[in-house]
């Protein structure tokens, strides 16, 4: 059968890098190769290579048929991480200069654990991106409302951009008080800026905070716009290498990234900033994709890898977006997918606490090096992968398909002296009782995720993947009623498959804080909507602007207005999607009302609406949509019940609620649409391993999605 | 039959108890056995490890949740941006199963307001039924102030009470005799602000109308407090909603037991945990605090008094792991708002032993067993009086208990624990409070929580946090500008590092930082500058010294506006205050510069300054065995003045290229003679102590300072024996008047 390739994703990690590459049919192939962080675009070819070896095509041969290629990667928030950025230099309003060493205080113990939150011995500063030899201060001062209190000292500011220059600055960000209200002192210090620049022949990119992301919060805004500066922009560089490589082979699309908004952009995107974490919302991202292809309206999108486990919800079609989130210690002011994390992976370390022997399952993970079970990881303390191995849950020699050997004895010993012995269990119960209190703690937080946010499991599907996801997807959504459980079989792959089925998709947020007092006259609601539309008018230029650099025209652009919206006196918006792109009359401001309103009291149920307080419309966000090529759902004819026989790899003791059972071992690949996997089974592929317990079975369908029911009939 | 009795509802607790029997038994149980309800043996827990582990896992990630939610219905910045809220899970009996992250400071006030109704017999009158909603705010009964409101809710399972939910907000303004949260001014209870002491306010989980009412009018922010009481209340029932699923999952005897179980095990865990860490014995660590009010016109004549408050902390760690602690030899309780009840002592422990001892999220009403506390009565730690204000208590809390840490720190020490070891924090003020006439024209009333941003104290091998966290709570954040300027009519002119604001030391404190702000379209807006007084609070640790005291500047009817609209020079801060950058730039018809940093609110306009200086934390070491390059990095980064590197430090600093650099040999130098200066100017302790002994018989200090000695060795005769012998002073001896 000869392969049609038609759409790419490229997931660059810290160590290697994967390519996915999706046919005609929907059927696909990952390749992988080791990063090459000189020249990605050198590890991206090599990765390539690998995947099309598998269907025997070479790669001039491959991309000129491709119509949609997609990159995620990791190499800018490494950049950041380790602090391997641009010399940047910084204008803040006088007075300001001390932000980054500030910080806020809440910077100091983010992404802690809740034990070291408290212990505040453990909290830290952050080391700053910018040096305070860096910075200056512009005397300015612009208000809440806009109003200039104090004018831009011009002379000043030249001196202070001189200053940067002469110390060698490779860019400058300009962030003042307020310039996501008015922009103009931002803009004067531009073009004083730009003056400077050419008296002195030299150039160095500007960056304004109003421009680039106007929202109030100042450090947010802050943080974000030094993050284009400092890391985004270099890392542009890579990405570009690897669009010319493409290019260079042929292909006729355009390369994307991926956004934390959840779609993609140009690699000469604006705002890079917003590419520094894809991973976890790819999968979201597949998840709204398999969602819409299958007709299902909610979806809860669950994610095991080797240090968290992510929760993310698909309603009513649409996932909900963070606008201020925390990555890398940072507070961020950019739109980010909603997903929530706890710290629980197949990684987890297991202790037991001497001083009340009580379980403790992480929050730390032994991450890439697995568990005890794998000497050369280095660990001592036992994981919970360590009790797959004791469990008979994993195959000791079939971890990644055989490529890593585990030791199950070390596990054992391990558990026997750190965990059984000290609870007075059996290593098996213990390992047993490890792993459910994990569920209990991911089924927790799967309710928590889904009830707190006003809607019930039994309307949604659940749908889970990522490589430790199938393991406990049985334990953790038991008796919760889920309509529906899915595990698609290429569950290891599934973020990248998600980046592959991302929209062509920009969007842009300000803030404009528009009161709507109770009793508002029809006219003045008018005058509402005229703002509004000023707005939406300004975004839709800027997404415009974006996307005719990819030579994208006007007329191709789908459009779509979101208002986020508050009772008035509250700090917490929520994003209300408008029936139309622009508003049009009073009317279309108290459906939005209604709607926000029917949104209102779904999230806080318990709590009663505040109407007679009015309301508050804090940000106005354009999202523009082009269509593009992305992966087709596999299509396979149903077969039989029954596996064939060469899908049985045979039987295995397994340790079942506290009795040692065989269990039927099954390899993924060989089983076909059609065929019924009763518990209990253990179903392996060399990068995920689904596990069936006995009151359970699994129905693989045309599209190569397990579905997960239970023997007992009625919920999942 | 008497009559009344027939009309009795129906008992509602455990067996056809009252509620009230089943408190009386479980304290005569723990009493008598020494054990939490006499459990010797903890059953559910050695046979079930695994599912008492899921029941814990299930009941905290409820409470959490519970927060989380909850978080975003209120609207104040205090708990939405700062977190100040908590929920916590009780037993019938009123004590802690388990709480939310948040204000730990609560682990024991709501019980103490559960228990308050359970002995009034409100079961009787005016009844608990499954739907009740109970409100409390009252620091006698049981709170650190006012500003404190607690929702509290019962448990029922088949029309058997179960337990109590509570949930704790932090209020914007009270409705005190000064607008905020935090009044200073109040000299008795009656303007302590709006009192909900312990109150039915609700019922069928509905808020009785006539309370909603009684509250929209109580205090100057109303639209806080109701979405702060949506936000309890809320809460409230999402944790209600995660017990009865624990029930229906694994049985009422199964919860029952597990509730009784985990509170012994707290116990227990605390005790050993004491014991792992520490070094049996007795640790003392005095600390004062101080107010000048005498010449305050506003206050009744009785209160219009300088005064120093007297804290000697004294922590009793047995072989055990038995932990207690006395404030015997406190001085008196006064009129004025800072005086604290012991709830609001028990408040203060808890918030400093989660960030040391036990930071984890298993503490429980059983780390309150396994202590012992003295406060004595009459005290400011105890007024025993009923009208006494409590609405400032932390303004006493904060620098009383600066003790604990020095405490701890010293006996982390002497165990091994070196990472362990945090020097005294510096108080958290200034507190920028108030009301008036905001930027839209409206009613309104702030207190600016940046302040739970200063330094903490530094620790061994380690300087301390710069401007990060409160000694009420850890997880500090100062807030954005552009959000604290979207509720208060002040414009940030700057917010800066403050310099010289540390405790020096070898490792110095955490530094502070300091906020300008104009004010800025408002006709009216009173203002109170709130922070540590004129005495430091404590020393620092092992040699570091004291973190700075804190000076008052605010500019009225000032030139600033037409400076700057000129484009000449104006201020971002204060910086140095000997060569303070507002004098030299601004003109103002009124200048209050001075070491008033405590006064009541004074009225602000457009163009009037004012001026937030933070704290820092305290020292550890001697400040001439710093590493002379942190020292470099300090002066040019702004967190020290440059001559105090030469004058504290001993280090010597040049300009090289614009940038300070230590002279090595220099430095040597300078640090030998500074030595020798100390060795010239030292004297044998007993000559010492003898020039001290005269003027402690003549009564040669501040009145303040004799008036606070004079109370102490009043209310504590022990506390006047030992002072009469440490300073081998007659037997007779008093302090003069």
């Amino acid at each position: 059968m000869r392969r049609i390739p038609k759409v790419m994703a490229i997931d660059a990690g810290g160590t290697m890098i994967d390519d996915f590459v999706v046919d005609d049919k929907g059927e696909f192939v990952v390749g992988k190769a080791q990063t090459t962080p000189e020249d990605e675009s050198v590890g991206f070819f090599n990765s390539m290579q690998d995947a099309l070896g598998y269907w025997k095509i070479d790669a001039q041969e491959a991309f000129p048929t491709m119509l949609s290629g997609v990159y995620s990667g990791t190499a800018m928030l490494n950049r950041l991480l380790s602090r391997k950025g641009n010399r940047v230099g910084l204008l803040v309003t006088a007075g300001m200069e001390d932000s980054l060493l500030l910080e806020r205080g809440v910077q100091t113990h983010l992404e802690l654990s809740y034990s070291d939150k408290l212990h505040v011995a453990t909290h830290s500063h952050n080391p700053p991106l910018v040096a305070k030899e860096h910075i200056r201060g512009v005397p300015e001062r612009i208000d809440l409302f806009g109003e200039t209190v104090i004018p831009i000292n011009e002379a000043a500011t030249k001196k202070a951009v001189q200053e940067l220059l002469a110390l060698g600055v490779q860019s400058i960000c300009i962030c003042l008080l307020h310039a996501y209200r008015n922009p103009v002192h931002e803009m004067t210090v531009q073009e004083l800026a730009e003056e400077v620049m050419e008296e002195y022949g030299t150039e160095v990119p500007l960056y304004l905070s109003s421009e680039l992301y106007p929202k109030r919060g100042d450090l947010p805004r802050l943080n974000t716009l030094l993050i284009d500066a400092y890391a985004a922009e270099p890392s542009r560089e890579q990405v570009h290498k690897i669009r010319e490589k493409t290019k260079a082979l042929g292909a006729p699309f355009e390369l994307r990234i991926m956004a934390s908004h959840g779609g993609t952009v140009s690699t000469s995107a604006k705002e890079l900033a917003r590419t520094l974490i894809s991973g976890p919302i790819g999968g979201l991202v597949g998840g709204r994709h398999l969602a819409e292809k299958l007709g299902c309206k909610n979806v809860v999108c669950t994610d095991i890898g080797g240090t968290s486990f992510d929760i993310g919800l698909i309603t009513d079609g649409q996932y909900t977006i963070n606008p201020n989130p925390e990555i890398a210690r940072f507070v961020l002011s950019i739109p980010l997918v909603q997903i929530d994390s706890i710290g629980a992976g197949t990684g987890s370390f297991i202790r037991v606490n001497p001083t009340n022997n009580r379980v403790e399952i992480g929050p730390d993970s032994a991450g890439s090096r697995i568990g005890v079970c794998y000497e050369e990881g280095g660990v001592d303390t036992p994981t919970i992968t360590d009790c797959h191995l004791v469990l008979g849950y994993l195959d000791p020699n079939y971890f990644l398909g055989g490529d890593i050997t585990l030791d199950a004895q070390r596990a054992h010993t391990a558990l026997k002296k750190q965990v059984a012995d000290p609870l007075g269990l059996t290593v098996e119960a213990a390992a047993e009782g490890v792993i459910s209190i994990l569920e209990e703690n991911l089924k927790n937080q799967l309710y928590a995720s889904i009830v707190g946010k006003g809607h019930s499991p039994m309307s949604h599907v659940l749908l889970n993947y990522g490589g430790g996801g199938p393991l406990h997807v049985a334990g953790f959504s038991r008796d919760l009623g889920f309509e529906e459980i899915l595990i698609p079989t290429w569950a290891a792959g599934f973020s990248a498959y998600g980046c592959a089925a991302a929209d062509y998709e920009y969007r842009s947020d300000i803030s404009i804080d528009i009161p709507l007092e109770p009793g508002i006259s029809e006219e003045e609601k008018g005058g509402v909507v005229d703002m509004i539309n000023g707005q939406v008018a300004f975004l839709q230029s800027r997404v415009g602007e974006e996307f005719e650099k990819s030579g994208v025209s006007a007329d191709q652009i789908e459009y779509s207005l979101h208002i986020r919206m508050t009772y008035m006196g509250q700090l917490e918006d929520l994003e209300v999607k408008c029936k139309k792109a622009v508003l049009e009359g009073p009317f279309d401001l108290e459906e939005l009302i209604s709607d926000f309103e029917a949104l209102y009291g779904k999230v806080y149920a318990l709590a009663a609406h505040l109407t007679e307080l009015g309301y508050l419309l804090t940000t106005v966000v354009v999202v523009g949509r082009v269509e593009v090529e992305k992966p087709l759902l596999p299509q396979r004819s149903l077969g039989g019940k029954s596996p064939k026989s060469e899908a049985k790899k045979g039987t295995r003791s397994v340790y079942w609620q506290g009795e040692q059972m065989d269990a039927d071992i099954f390899e993924m690949d060989r089983l076909e649409p059609g065929n019924e996997v009763k518990g209990l089974a253990v179903i392996e592929a060399p990068s995920t391993t689904l596990m069936v317990p006995p009151d359970r079975y699994v129905f693989l369908d045309e599209h190569l999605i397990f579905h997960m029911k239970t023997t007992r009939g009625g919920g999942q | 039959m008497m009559r009344g009795l027939e009309t009795q509802p129906k008992p509602i607790g455990w067996d056809g108890k009252r509620l009230k029997s089943m408190l009386e038994e479980s304290e005569a149980f723990f009493e008598k056995t020494g054990f939490y309800q006499g459990l010797k043996e903890l059953k559910l827990k050695s046979a079930e490890p695994i599912l008492y582990e899921k029941i814990f896992s299930k009941i905290r990630g409820g409470l959490v949740n519970a927060r989380d939610t909850a978080m975003n219905i209120s609207a104040s910045p205090i708990v939405k941006e700062i977190g100040e809220l908590c929920f916590a899970l009780y037993t019938p009996e009123g004590d802690s199963v388990s709480l939310s992250t948040g204000i730990i400071v609560h682990v024991h006030t709501m019980s103490d307001a559960i228990k308050y109704m359970i002995k009034q017999n409100y079961e009787e009158n005016p009844g608990i039924a499954d739907g009740d909603i109970f409100i409390n705010n009252d620091p006698i009964i049981g709170d650190v102030h006012n500003a404190d409101v607690q929702t509290l809710i019962p448990l029922f399972w088949e029309g058997e009470i179960i337990g109590w939910v509570g949930g704790v907000t932090h209020e914007i303004d009270i409705g005190a005799l000064t607008p905020g949260s935090v009044p200073i001014g109040p000299t008795h209870r009656f303007e302590d602000g709006i009192d909900c002491p312990a109150l039915k306010c609700g019922a069928n989980d509905i808020l009785f109308r006539d309370h909603v009412l009684r509250c929209d009018k109580a205090t100057r922010t109303p639209l806080y407090w109701k979405l702060d009481e949506q936000a309890r209340i809320a809460g409230c029932h999402m944790v209600r909603r995660t017990v009865v699923e624990t029930i229906k999952e694994v049985g009422i005897d199964v919860y029952k037991a597990f509730t009784r179980e985990v509170i012994e095990e707290g116990r227990r865990s605390f005790l050993s945990r004491i014991k792992e860490m520490t070094i049996p014995g007795r640790y003392r660590a005095p600390a004062f605090s101080d107010y000048s009010f005498t010449n305050e016109a506003r206050l009744p004549a009785h209160a219009r008094v300088d005064k120093v408050m007297h804290a000697p902390m004294e922590i009793t760690i047995g072989g055990d792991g038995t932990f207690g602690l006395s404030f015997e030899g406190a001085d008196a309780w006064g009129w004025h708002s800072m005086n604290c009840t012991p709830s609001a002592m028990q408040g203060a422990i808890w918030v400093l032993l989660t960030q040391t001892v036990i930071p984890n999220d298993k503490v429980n009403d059983g780390a309150y067993l396994a202590t012992r506390n003295h406060f004595p009565l009459g005290t400011w730690t105890n007024p025993g009086v009923d009208h006494v204000s409590t609405g400032i208590s932390w303004f006493f809390l904060i620098p009383g208990f600066t003790g604990m840490f020095k405490c701890l720190g010293r006996a982390f020490q002497s165990r091994g624990y070196l990472e362990e070891v945090i020097s005294a924090y510096g108080a958290t003020g200034n507190c920028l409070q108030g009301g008036g006439i905001d930027h839209v024209g409206k009613q309104s009333a702030t207190t600016n929580f940046e302040l739970c941003c200063v330094g903490t104290g530094a620790g061994i091998g380690r300087d301390g946090l710069d401007f990060a966290a409160a000694m009420w709570n850890p997880e500090g954040d100062m807030g954005d500008v552009e959000v604290w300027e979207l509720i208060e009519p002040f414009l940030y002119l700057g917010r800066r590092i403050k310099a010289n604001t540390a405790g020096p030391g070898m490792y110095r404190g955490g530094s502070g930082f300091e906020s300008l702000r104009l004010c800025w379209k408002t006709p009216f807006y009173e203002l109170q500058n709130i922070n540590g007084g004129k005495v430091f609070s404590t020393s620092g640790l092992f040699g570091g010294y004291p973190n700075a005291c804190m000076y008052r500047l605010n500019m009225h009817n000032t030139n600033i506006l037409e400076q700057a609209k000129q484009g000449k020079p104006y201020p971002r801060g204060d910086g140095d205050p000997a060569d303070s950058e507002m004098l030299r730039l601004v003109d103002a018809e009124t200048v209050l510069r001075d070491k008033l940093t405590t006064t009541l609110p004074a009225p602000f306009k457009e163009g009037d300054l004012y001026l937030s200086n933070l704290n820092g934390g305290t020292g550890v070491g001697d400040p001439i065995e710093r590493q002379p390059s942190s020292v470099e990095r300090d002066v040019e980064e702004g967190y020290l003045l440059g001559r105090y590197a030469d004058s504290c430090y001993g280090v010597h600093l040049e300009k090289v290229d614009g940038r300070q650099r230590v002279d090595q040999e220099k430095t040597e130098k300078r640090r030998q003679e500074i030595r020798q200066k100390r060795k010239r100017e030292s004297m044998p302790v007993k000559a010492w102590m003898d020039i001290e002994k005269q003027k402690i018989l003549k009564g040669a200090f501040a009145r303040p300072i004799r008036d606070m000695y004079r109370s102490s060795m009043t209310l504590s005769d022990r506390f006047a024996k030992e002072f009469r012998e440490f300073w081998s002073l007659p037997d007779d001896f008093e302090m003069k008047e």
